[in-house]
C-alpha cells in the first residue's frame, strides 16, 4: 500500500494550506507531482486512489487530471526519462537528429523503456527552452545545446550514477 | 525633438538592467541595488486607485501575448462586498519560441516578487499565486526562496511596512499543459482539474478562481509594474512608440548567432534586431534569412522580404503596432516576443508540420473543430512533407484552418490555424514543389527561392 512518510505528509498539509477551507482539490497537481516523485517516478492506480484520499475527493477526479496533463506518468517508466523536445525551434536546430541518436545508442523506440529499466525515451513538446535548444528534461532539469557527445555523456552519467546508488 | 527623445532612450533597460549584477538573485544585493523601492512607495504612499491609474497611463500592455491594456483588465475587476479577489501570476510560458519568462525568473526573481506585491495591493489580493509551468521544475525553488527573504525582511506577510495590508505569495507548478496559460484554463488547472478552458463571460474580473474575482497577468507585465511605480506612468510611456510603450523582452532562437533574451525599446527595427551584434547577431555560416516567426509560434510566419520591410515599403519596427502592419494579408503580430528565425536552407512545410503537431498535442478536446481539425492539419502537412500529397492537400489544409479559426471556445483553435494559413498564403509555391517536386523534396529544401526579393510596391 502506498503511504506517504511523515514528513511528506507534513508537506502535503503545507500545501493544502495555500488555498481556502474546502477548495482542498487545488492542491491535486502539486500533490501529483510530489506522489509521482515519491512512488517510483510513475501513478499506479493505487497512488491515485491515496492521492483522492488525502484530498477527500473521488478518485475519478484524480485519474481524469493525471490523464490530462503530460508530466504526469500513468505507465511505468524507466529511472532516466529523457524527454527530449521537438517543435518548431528545436527541430530548426536538429532535434530529431538527436532522438534517433538516442534511439539508436539505446536501441530503443521513443516511448520505449530499456530492458535494465534504466532508460525511457520520450519527444516532448516545446519546454521553453528555444534559444538553448536542441534540448532535453531529465528529471527536474534541463539538458540545452545538446550534441551527440553530450548524449554520449549524459547517458554514462546516469549508468554511473545508477550503478554507485546500487 | 522627437527624434532626439527616442535616440535618449535608445537601449534602455527597465527589467533587465541590473540581471546580470552578482547576486541579485538574492534579497541583499537586489534591496541594496535599489529593489523593493515600489512597494514603499506604492504602499505608503499610494492608494489602489492611483496605482490603477498609473498602470493606465504607462500604456502597459498584458506581455503574454494578446498585448489587452493591463491597467483596463485591473479596472475591470469586481469587488463585490466580503469576496476576496485573487492576483494570480501567469508563469505558464509555454508558447513555442518564448522563453523569456523563465530567464526573468531564474535571473532577477526578486523583480517579480516586487511588482506582484504592488499589483496584489492595487487589487487587494491578500492570497497571490505564480501558476509556473511543471517543466520549469527547478525555477519553484529559486521563487520560493525569494518569497521566504521577501517575507523575512517584511515586504510580505502580515501587515506588510505597517500599513495593514496581509500578502501572501504562493507557488503553484503545472503539470505539462500549453493550454493552460490560456487564463480561464489556468484557473480550472489552479483548483485542481484538467486545463479546459471556460467559456467566456464571465471574465475572470467577474468570476476567476473559486468564482472569486481574478486577475491573471503575465510575468514581464508584473515585472513591468515595478519600473512604472518607481519612475511614474507617464515617464514609463515616454519609452517606445505609439501605443509600444515601454520595453520588451524578446526571446530570440532558430538560425542565429545569439539566441537569448533582449530587452528592447520598441522603436527598433526588425533587421536591426537580426544582425545587429547587440542582439541576434545575424545568421550562423553567412546564410541568408528566409522567413521569421515574430512573435511565438501562434503568429503568421512572414517571408523575408515582408518581414523586413512592410507592404507599404517601409521599414518593419519591432513593435506591436510596426509588426501587425498590413494585417494577416502581409503582416504578423508582436505576440510573446517570441522570436523565430528561419534561414535559407530551412523548410517552411516541414516546419508547419512541427508546430501543427504541437497543437494537435496541446489541444485540451473540448471543441471539436479544434480537437480533430488540428489532427488533420498535422496528417496533411506529414503527407505533404514526406512527398506523398497531393495538389488538392494545399486548399484542403487551407479549408480546415478556416473552419477551425473563430469556432472554439478560446484562442488556441485560432493559434493552430494561423501559422497555417500564413505559410500557405506566403509559401505556397514551396507547398505545391513538394508535390511536384516529391521525389526532390526528399533530399534537398526548397531553398531561398523569391522569398527575399523586393516586392513591387504601387506607387
Amino acid at each position: 500500500m502506498v503511504q506517504f512518510s511523515e514528513e511528506k505528509l507534513t508537506k502535503v498539509k503545507e500545501i493544502i494550506a495555500r488555498y481556502p477551507d474546502g477548495k482542498q482539490k487545488s492542491a491535486l497537481l502539486p500533490l501529483l507531482h510530489l506522489a509521482q516523485d515519491n512512488f517510483g517516478g510513475w501513478l499506479s492506480a493505487d497512488t491515485m486512489d491515496y492521492v483522492a484520499s488525502l484530498l477527500q475527493i473521488e478518485p475519478i477526479e484524480v485519474y481524469e487530471v493525471a490523464t490530462f496533463y503530460s508530466m504526469y506518468n500513468t505507465k511505468p517508466v524507466g529511472k532516466y526519462v529523457f524527454e527530449v523536445c521537438q517543435t518548431g525551434p528545436c527541430m530548426l536546430n536538429g532535434s530529431d537528429n538527436i532522438i534517433a541518436y538516442i534511439s539508436q545508442t539505446l536501441g530503443i523506440k521513443v516511448g520505449e523503456t530499456t530492458a535494465d529499466g534504466l532508460f525511457t525515451l520520450k519527444t516532448a513538446e516545446c519546454l521553453g527552452a528555444c534559444g538553448y535548444a536542441p534540448m532535453m528534461q531529465l528529471g527536474k532539469h534541463y539538458r540545452e545545446h545538446l550534441t551527440k557527445d553530450k548524449v554520449d555523456a549524459i547517458i554514462s552519467e546516469c549508468r554511473t550514477a545508477a550503478a554507485a546508488n546500487n | 525633438m522627437a527624434k532626439a527623445m527616442q535616440l535618449n532612450t535608445m537601449g534602455r533597460k527597465l527589467l533587465l538592467e541590473k540581471a546580470h549584477v552578482e547576486g541579485i538573485r538574492y534579497y541583499d544585493v537586489y534591496r541594496r541595488e535599489g529593489g523593493y523601492r515600489s512597494v514603499e512607495k506604492a504602499l505608503k504612499t499610494m492608494t489602489q486607485e492611483e496605482i490603477v491609474e498609473e498602470v493606465k497611463k504607462s500604456g502597459l500592455r498584458g506581455r503574454g501575448g494578446a498585448g489587452f491594456p493591463a491597467g483596463m483588465k485591473w479596472g475591470f475587476i469586481a469587488k463585490p462586498e466580503g469576496v476576496p479577489r485573487h492576483l494570480v501570476c501567469n508563469a505558464d510560458e509555454s508558447e513555442p519560441g518564448t522563453f523569456k519568462d523563465r530567464y526573468l525568473m531564474e535571473f532577477i526573481p526578486h523583480l517579480l516578487i516586487e511588482g506582484l506585491i504592488v499589483a496584489s495591493y492595487a487589487l487587494g489580493s491578500n492570497a497571490t499565486y505564480i501558476y509556473i509551468r511543471g517543466e520549469y521544475a527547478w525555477i519553484p525553488d529559486i521563487l520560493e526562496q525569494a518569497i521566504a527573504e521577501a517575507k523575512a525582511n517584511g515586504f510580505l506577510g502580515k501587515n506588510i511596512l505597517g500599513t495593514g495590508f496581509d500578502c501572501e505569495i504562493y507557488v503553484q507548478r503545472g503539470a505539462g499543459a500549453y493550454i493552460c496559460g490560456e487564463e480561464t484554463a489556468l484557473i480550472e488547472s489552479l483548483e485542481g482539474k484538467r486545463g479546459n478552458p471556460r467559456i467566456k463571460p464571465p471574465f475572470p474580473a467577474i468570476k476567476g478562481v473559486w468564482g472569486r474575482p481574478t486577475v491573471v497577468n503575465n510575468v514581464e507585465t508584473l515585472a513591468a509594474v515595478v519600473p512604472i511605480i518607481n519612475e511614474g506612468g507617464e515617464e514609463y510611456a515616454k519609452i517606445g512608440v505609439g501605443k509600444s510603450t515601454g520595453t520588451k523582452l524578446i526571446s530570440a532562437c532558430g538560425n542565429i548567432n545569439k539566441p537569448g533574451v533582449y530587452e528592447i525599446d520598441m522603436t527598433i527595427s526588425v533587421e536591426e534586431f537580426i544582425y545587429s551584434d547587440e542582439y541576434c547577431g545575424g545568421i550562423p555560416n553567412g546564410k541568408r534569412l528566409k522567413a521569421c516567426i515574430p512573435g511565438g509560434s501562434s503568429v503568421p510566419i512572414l517571408p523575408a522580404n515582408l518581414l523586413l520591410k512592410t507592404a507599404k515599403g517601409e521599414t518593419r519596427l519591432m513593435n506591436y503596432e510596426s509588426l501587425s502592419d498590413g494585417g494577416f494579408a502581409t503582416g504578423s503580430m508582436m505576440g510573446s516576443g517570441g522570436f523565430i528565425v528561419l534561414d535559407e536552407d530551412q523548410c517552411v512545410v516541414r516546419n508547419t508540420y512541427s508546430l501543427a503537431r504541437f497543437y494537435r498535442h496541446e489541444s485540451c478536446g473540448q471543441c471539436s473543430p479544434c480537437r480533430e481539425g488540428t489532427g488533420w492539419m498535422e496528417k496533411v502537412l506529414l503527407r505533404l512533407e514526406k512527398g506523398e500529397g497531393k495538389i488538392s492537400d494545399i486548399d484542403l489544409l487551407w479549408d480546415i484552418q478556416s473552419k477551425i479559426e473563430g469556432n472554439t471556445i478560446c484562442p488556441l483553435g485560432d493559434a493552430a490555424s494561423w501559422p497555417v494559413a500564413a505559410a500557405i498564403r506566403h509559401f505556397r509555391d514551396e507547398f505545391e514543389w513538394h508535390v511536384t517536386h516529391a521525389a526532390e523534396a526528399q533530399t534537398r529544401n526548397y531553398g531561398l527561392a523569391h522569398y527575399a526579393d523586393p516586392i513591387h510596391v504601387p506607387v
